[in-house]
């Protein structure tokens, strides 16, 4: 006998047949002994469709938001002028309560800065606005967070009398001394006084 | 080796989190372990056993299986782990299995529909790890090296099984071949 008779006399020899219930439920069966809940039954997708249509829904609500603010911004020179206005601003803390660690506005638009968990505390928001040459980047913030701005990983604090301080690896910036430069950065801070943040 | 057996990153974070992809992983594979495991064993109820606990073992290992290699071929080697230290705790079992096997043959002439249980015997006779070489490599059309990925041994040495493997079976099925 050689090699491919041999083959063919082993897989003649077939596993015997399950019943194909047994392969439907096996997955069942599985979860159930991981002790998981169940996932809806085949053909049922509704309660993933829900979550589905949801995240699509927000994600909607947060892109005509940022599109709807943004292009005012627009209409008022692109300056940035945006990050400044509590109303906008206080729609996106409610969007997402305590998760908001910046909103950051660059050459690109509008984006947030979001932490995966509930973890941001609401506090007074600081707004920085960091240029290198031509380029500038303008965000709103909380004091402890940190970001990554303008290449640089910094750290944002409020202090007691009011200013803002920054932090990086290699510098600090103190709005006492606003005419200070970190390298070859130029920065503006200020907290913003925002009613719904008092 | 089989469709959905994307290890990567993404794929991996989503069998962790999601139920219904680790269903999908568990429907992609289900017959392909179950196969393995009754060729390794020989009974049905001991490969719906091993096959159910290759993917509660596969479950809680998906944290430090960090995609080295494919789904498959990961699901592999914990089924025929379980396989073979299986065969190590029913050795009586498959002793009672051999002493039925040859009653039958001595009752009756060798024919078609004992043709699968004469083979399944011929496998069982093996070594375990030379029938884990067999199997994966005539029934799963895997290569040596990937076998060897599987086993945990060099491609080497899932080529010395395979070839001792082939030797005793022939022996052991040269009669009931030639009819």
């Amino acid at each position: 006998m050689d090699n491919s008779e041999l083959n063919r006399l082993l897989r003649s020899a077939e596993v015997p047949a399950r019943p194909e219930d047994y392969w439907e439920d096996f997955p069942r069966l599985i979860r159930s002994k991981l002790g998981r809940p169940e996932t809806p039954p085949r053909g049922s997708r509704r309660p993933v469709l829900a979550w589905a249509l949801a995240t699509a829904a927000t994600c909607l609500v947060i892109g005509f938001t940022l599109g709807h603010w943004h292009a005012r911004d627009r209409a008022g020179a692109n300056n940035g002028l945006i990050l400044q206005n509590e109303k906008f601003v206080h729609e996106i803390l409610s969007m997402f309560p305590n998760r908001v660690r910046a909103i950051m506005k660059d050459e690109d638009g509008l984006r947030l800065v979001l932490s995966e968990e509930e973890n941001v505390p609401l506090s007074i928001p600081l707004w920085v606005k960091v240029c290198q040459g031509l380029k500038c980047v303008t965000l709103v913030t909380f004091s402890g967070q940190e970001l990554s701005i303008a290449g640089q990983k910094m750290t944002v604090l409020s202090d007691a009398s009011g200013g803002v301080i920054l932090v990086g690896d290699q510098f600090a910036w103190d709005s006492k001394w606003p005419d200070q430069r970190m390298k070859d950065l130029q920065v503006q801070a200020r907290p913003l006084e925002f009613a719904f943040a008092k | 080796m089989v469709a959905g057996d994307d290890s990567s990153e993404t794929a991996l974070a989503n069998l962790r989190s999601d139920p219904e992809a680790f269903d999908v992983m568990v429907r992609s594979h289900q017959r392909m372990i179950y196969s393995l495991a009754y060729r390794m064993t020989g009974s049905e109820s001991d490969a719906e056993d091993l096959a159910q606990e290759t993917f509660i073992r596969a479950h809680r290992q998906l944290e430090s299986f960090r995609g080295e290699s494919s789904l498959g071929t990961w699901l592999y080697r914990i089924a025929v782990n379980l396989c073979l230290n299986w065969r190590e705790r029913t050795q009586r079992r498959e002793q009672l299995h051999r002493d039925w096997s040859e009653e039958q043959d001595a009752r009756s002439p060798a024919s078609d529909p004992q043709m699968a249980a004469r083979v399944q015997d011929a496998l069982l006779r093996l070594p375990s790890k030379q029938r884990a070489a067999i199997v994966l490599t005539v029934y799963d059309g895997l290569s040596h090296a990937e076998a060897a990925r599987v086993l945990g041994c060099t491609e080497a040495t899932v080529s010395w099984r395979v070839f001792a493997a082939r030797a005793k079976l022939k022996r052991q099925l040269k009669a009931f071949n030639n009819g």
